[in-house]
């Protein structure tokens, strides 16, 4: 047993490499993950990646916020301490709204991003777990557990075949893992 | 407009030959990797010589109070607000390019969105120290909160359009930076995969771990989209709400129904005006010609030519409704405007923001970077006096004959003003240092549709219609970064 | 699917259960109308007036919209709609009967004194006059009979001078093909636009703002351009699918559906926010001469006030923010008929407390029948003139890109 743990087939043109998939997964090929320096369509139908439900997490952020800036302007202005303000009632609500709107917008894109980072693993100081240094410049990089898949030339070939410019055998699982 | 299938007809969005991803990244990382040259040296020496002047006048603001502006008992608002407006305004351009273009999939906007974004949050900045320094008392800056208090909880105003509008800027300073920030990563991640020792470790924690792979790169489109989606009414509530702090108030030209969108539309067009302004030049300086072509440039003057006639019309229809109520102080406002003492502010507001954008429907203006540089400017200074008449001749003679003033800045007023000019150059020349200038990701994306060289491959094989080849060959001929005679051939 | 099947000369047969359904709307509004005019006194002339000009100024809005869409699309340099502009082009060359339609409503209230007998009666403009109304003089040199008319058939010409203008270069584009009429139809459409802009806040004030002629709102004309734009936008969508429905169009996939429902998504927003800053700056600066627009509307058409947001914020924003209901043709068509009835509601509040004297408004046979009468007057000679030519501009340049428009 080696102790290669990822087989990386490094491509130079995104075309090539959804070919690549394309054969692996013939093949019976698990592909473990696909790096790329810019996002990729159809990649996530072909690997089988769900729709991204971020758009729910979104909706009920927002929802909140608008609540949440409600609860606050009532509680102030009608509940606490109600102010007499040109003759107005305390309860006057179209100016409520341009603080409701904003509070939605804002309670929205950070409960979205926050939740984003997290279910991603992103946050300031994370070691990236790279496996190849191109893969944010301008390769794309297929990687294939090499402990599930054993036929290392097979995959090698494959991969060959499809284009790849480059096969690399990471011993490490990151390169960059510091 | 995206995919394999896009017409011929369509203009290239990256222009040269032998352009590769790796290419992309070199000549886009090239400021942030190399070590500035001159003319990086000498803008930053003058940037940030007006910064220093910002820190004295402002500092001194602070020291003697608002005493120290020139504003009078008549003319209780002048230069700091309109420097305000004018800033917000400005911070409207980016996420309106990164935001609205998206959900129109205006791919052009790829290539321009990431300096349009970094100028809006630098605009904001600039924006909030007014704020900050006209509070007279700016260590209680933070009673515009909704905070417990030892009053007995007297809470803000929540009916006061200045409460709305610290609920609006901060909420889009905030959002814009996330939406700015959370677009870099990838970027951010490429630096760090390039940089070796010290520069490495700090892209490497600011990159938050950025790797790369399939999941990362979906969810990231799915919220990008969905804050395109939200930032769009933002920008627009943002520019609303700043209108507001005039518009419900009963003061003769400040109080009208047409004051929130005729805002936005002002503001989209002044920080368009802006972008050219900065990017003009900084595709010449940092050498980017074939990313931001001659078509991103007839675009946004394109859009500065809607913009500005969309102003127009609200500057003809406040006039008209003015006249049309019957409402004698709505119409004196109005006229005091175009003939009164500051007539000149109005005409110079006249001339720059309506008369002179319209040279753009000449196409050799348009595409004239000369031309186009000093109209960017035209327009600025014209969306200035915008807010000073607005702002000043409503004031300066109000309903008391005996009290009419007129209002005459300081030196610290003056100062303050060109410092924030100062200081938005300072952050903006620093930016262009250290994080990439063109978003690199989204570029990729249009190498293998819209290059140049893409099309010029399609052309090759010889299955396009004669006619339309020809006239997207015609329409090469505008592209300052275009080699003609490769089309000769064909 | 694939570009190949497409029959380039596919065209609509308007025969059968829906043109025998138009005429029976048309005959039906006729009744409906006469009725009014016959059965009731002068209120209820005032009413079938006010409802004729309410149908016939949404029915010229809803096609120079029509046109609008057209222009918006050359200037844009749009692909995605290339497959579907046979429609707008419907609507935009009905512009012309629509237009003489609404310039005759105004010209007969006119007339009667039916209609904008707030600035147009006897006596207003003369000092001497019990009737003398000094808001009403000072306001004449804009609101007299002969300059206003004028500014009704100037206006509405030049908008369907060019509605025709576009239809023909694309006719003429299906016969020569080439790029001819492409770029004369994006140099024209800059021209209409500009005209449009500049005008239709002025066409608005006069046809609505000027039935309360002492009230003014500078955000009336965006205001009503947010209303035409929005209902044109739902036609546009209720026609596209019902015509694919009956087996028509069939390169319409649901991604064109996709763009036109995120259209009628973010411009009901638009809506909305117009809406709400000019109520918003009003309600807040509390003016007597400008809440009256409020007052009147609050008090004697609250239920009609809040279906208005209800109908054109609420309904379109809940329903649509989903991705896959702007897909789903059902849902849709549904959110897109809510729109179009919700925007009879907008125009409904706007002209009637002005129109009718307070008390006599009302909905009952005339309403609902003089909309019926023009609903089914819309659809015959829309689909008439759809039936005309085929459903696709076969030499549009940018076909390509619509017939594999994919989001």
């Amino acid at each position: 047993m080696s102790d290669i743990k990822y087989i990386l087939g490094s491509f130079g043109d995104p075309d090539e490499m959804m070919h690549g998939i394309e054969k692996l997964q013939e093949n019976n090929i698990s592909i473990h993950d696909v790096y790329t320096p810019m996002p990729i369509h159809g990649i996530e139908a072909k690997l089988g990646i769900k729709r991204s439900r971020i758009d729910i997490a979104a909706f009920c952020f927002g929802i909140t916020g608008t609540c949440c800036a409600f609860a606050l302007i009532y509680f102030c202005a009608v509940i606490d301490w109600r102010v007499n303000i040109g003759g107005k009632p305390s309860f006057a609500l179209p100016d409520f709204i341009p603080i409701m709107f904003e509070l939605t917008v804002l309670f929205c894109a950070f409960g979205m991003v926050l939740t984003y980072y997290a279910s991603t693993h992103l946050f300031p100081g994370r070691a990236p777990r790279v496996m190849d240094l191109r893969a944010t410049d301008d390769r794309f990089v297929i990687a294939v557990d090499a402990k599930d898949n054993v036929e290392h030339t097979v995959i090698d070939g494959l991969l060959k075949d499809a284009g790849a410019l480059e096969i690399k055998y990471n011993e490490r699982k990151y390169i960059s893992y510091e | 407009m995206s995919g394999h299938n896009e017409s011929i007809l369509r203009e290239p969005l990256i222009t040269g030959d032998n352009i590769t991803y790796a290419k992309i990244t070199d000549d886009i990382l090239g400021p942030v990797e190399n070590k500035p040259n001159k003319a990086w040296w000498i803008g930053f020496t003058f940037a940030s010589l007006g910064a220093l002047l910002w820190v004295v006048a402002v500092s001194y603001t602070f020291w003697n109070g608002i005493g120290a502006w020139g504003l009078n008992k008549t003319v209780g608002w002048a230069w700091d607000i309109t420097g305000f407006v004018w800033w917000v305004g400005i911070g409207h351009a980016g996420t309106l390019i990164s935001a609205v273009l998206l959900l129109f999939r205006q791919n052009w906007r790829n290539s321009i969105n990431r300096s349009a974004e970094a100028m809006t949050i630098f605009a904001v900045i600039c924006a909030a120290t007014y704020v900050v320094s006209h509070m007279g008392r700016p260590w209680l800056a933070y009673w515009v909160l909704p905070l417990p208090n030892q009053f007995g909880s007297l809470w803000v105003n929540f009916n006061s359009p200045l409460v709305w509008d610290m609920f609006a800027i901060s909420t889009y300073f905030s959002v814009s930076l996330l939406f700015w920030y959370t677009g870099l990563l990838p970027d951010i991640a490429t630096i760090r995969d390039r940089a070796v020792g010290t520069r490495r470790k700090i892209y490497s924690i600011f990159s938050f771990g950025w790797s790369g792979s399939v999941k990362t790169w979906q969810r990231f489109e799915a919220v990008s989209l969905i804050l395109a989606g939200i930032s769009t009414p933002l920008v627009l509530s943002v520019h609303t709400i700043v209108s507001m702090d005039f518009a419900t108030s009963v003061i003769p030209g400040w109080h009208t129904t047409i004051f929130p969108p005729y805002f936005v539309a002002g503001a989209i067009f002044s920080g368009f005006a802006m972008v050219l302004t900065l990017l003009l030049v900084a595709r010449k300086v940092l050498g980017l010609e074939n990313y931001i072509t001659m078509f991103h440039i007839e675009s946004m003057n394109k859009i500065i030519i809607l913009t500005g006639s969309i102003v127009g019309v609200a500057y003809l229809t406040e006039f008209f409704i003015a006249w049309y109520s019957g409402s004698e102080y709505e119409q004196y406002a109005f006229i005091n405007r175009s003939t009164g003492p500051y007539w000149w502010a109005y005409w110079m507001m006249m001339t720059c923001n309506v008369i002179s954008p319209q040279l753009l429907w000449f196409k050799k203006i348009r595409l004239s970077i000369r031309a186009t540089w000093i109209l960017s400017i035209v327009v600025n200074i014209g969306m200035w006096f915008e807010r000073f008449v607005i702002i000043v001749t409503s004031l300066h003679r109000d309903y008391i004959p005996s009290s009419w003033a007129m209002f005459y800045p300081t030196w610290v007023d003056i100062s303050v003003f060109v410092g924030s000019i100062g200081l938005f150059f300072t952050l903006f020349l620093l930016f262009l240092r250290v994080l990439p200038s063109i978003a690199i990701a989204e570029v990729k994306l249009l190498l293998k549709t819209a290059s140049e060289q893409a099309k010029m491959k399609q052309i090759k094989e010889g299955h396009e219609n004669k006619e339309y080849v020809a006239e997207y060959v015609e329409s090469l001929e505008k592209f300052d970064s275009v080699k003609q005679e490769d089309y000769a051939k064909i | 699917m694939g570009t190949h099947n497409i029959n380039f000369s596919e065209q609509f047969e308007f025969t059968g259960k829906v043109k025998t359904l138009s005429i029976v709307g048309i005959a039906l509004g006729i009744a409906a109308v006469a009725y009014g005019f016959l059965a009731g006194d002068k209120v209820m002339h005032e009413r079938t007036f006010a409802n004729l000009l309410l149908m016939a100024y949404y029915f010229a809005c809803v096609c120079m919209s029509g046109t609008f869409f057209l222009a918006v699309q050359y200037v844009a340099q749009a692909g995605w709609s290339a497959s579907i502009l046979r429609v707008p082009q419907a609507m935009a060359k009905t512009l012309p009967i629509a237009a003489v339609i609404l310039v005759v409503i105004i010209s007969a209230g006119l007339y009667t004194h039916n209609l904008y007998h707030h600035w147009h009666a006897d006596g207003l403009t003369d000092p001497n006059s019990a009737n003398y109304d000094s808001i009403i003089a000072g306001k004449s040199v804009f609101l007299n009979v002969p300059f206003f008319l004028g500014r009704q058939v100037v206006f509405l010409g030049i908008y369907s001078i060019f509605s025709i203008m576009f239809v023909k270069f694309s006719y003429n584009e299906d016969l020569a093909g080439g790029l001819n009429a492409y770029r004369k139809s994006f140099k024209n459409a800059c021209i209409f636009l500009v005209i449009y802009g500049f005008t239709t806040p002025i066409f608005a004030f006069d046809t609505v703002m000027s039935l309360e002629a002492h009230w003014f709102s500078t955000m009336f004309g965006w205001y009503n351009f947010a209303a035409m734009w929005v209902s044109s936008l739902a036609t546009i969508a209720i026609i596209l699918i019902l015509l694919r429905r009956a087996g028509y169009m069939q390169w319409v996939n649901n991604s064109h559906l996709h763009n036109l429902g995120q259209f009628i998504f973010g411009f009901s927003i638009f809506w909305t926010y117009v809406w709400f800053a000019q109520f918003l700056l009003i309600y807040y600066a509390n003016m007597p001469e400008e809440t009256v627009y409020f007052y009147k509307r609050f008090e004697y058409y609250k239920f009609w006030f809040f279906l208005n947001l209800a109908m054109n914020f609420l309904a379109p924003v809940l329903l649509l923010m989903d991705r896959d209901n702007k897909r789903t043709d059902a849902k849709l068509l549904f959110v897109s008929i809510v729109v179009l009835l919700g925007h009879w509601v907008d125009y409904y509040q706007m002209i009637m407390p002005g129109a009718v004297e307070e008390g006599h408004n009302g909905f009952g046979i005339i309403e609902i029948g003089t909309a019926l009468g023009f609903v089914g007057l819309f659809t015959f000679t829309v689909l008439t003139s759809l039936s005309k030519k085929p459903l696709i501009a076969k030499n549009h340049p940018l076909l390509q890109e619509s017939l594999h428009h994919q989001l």
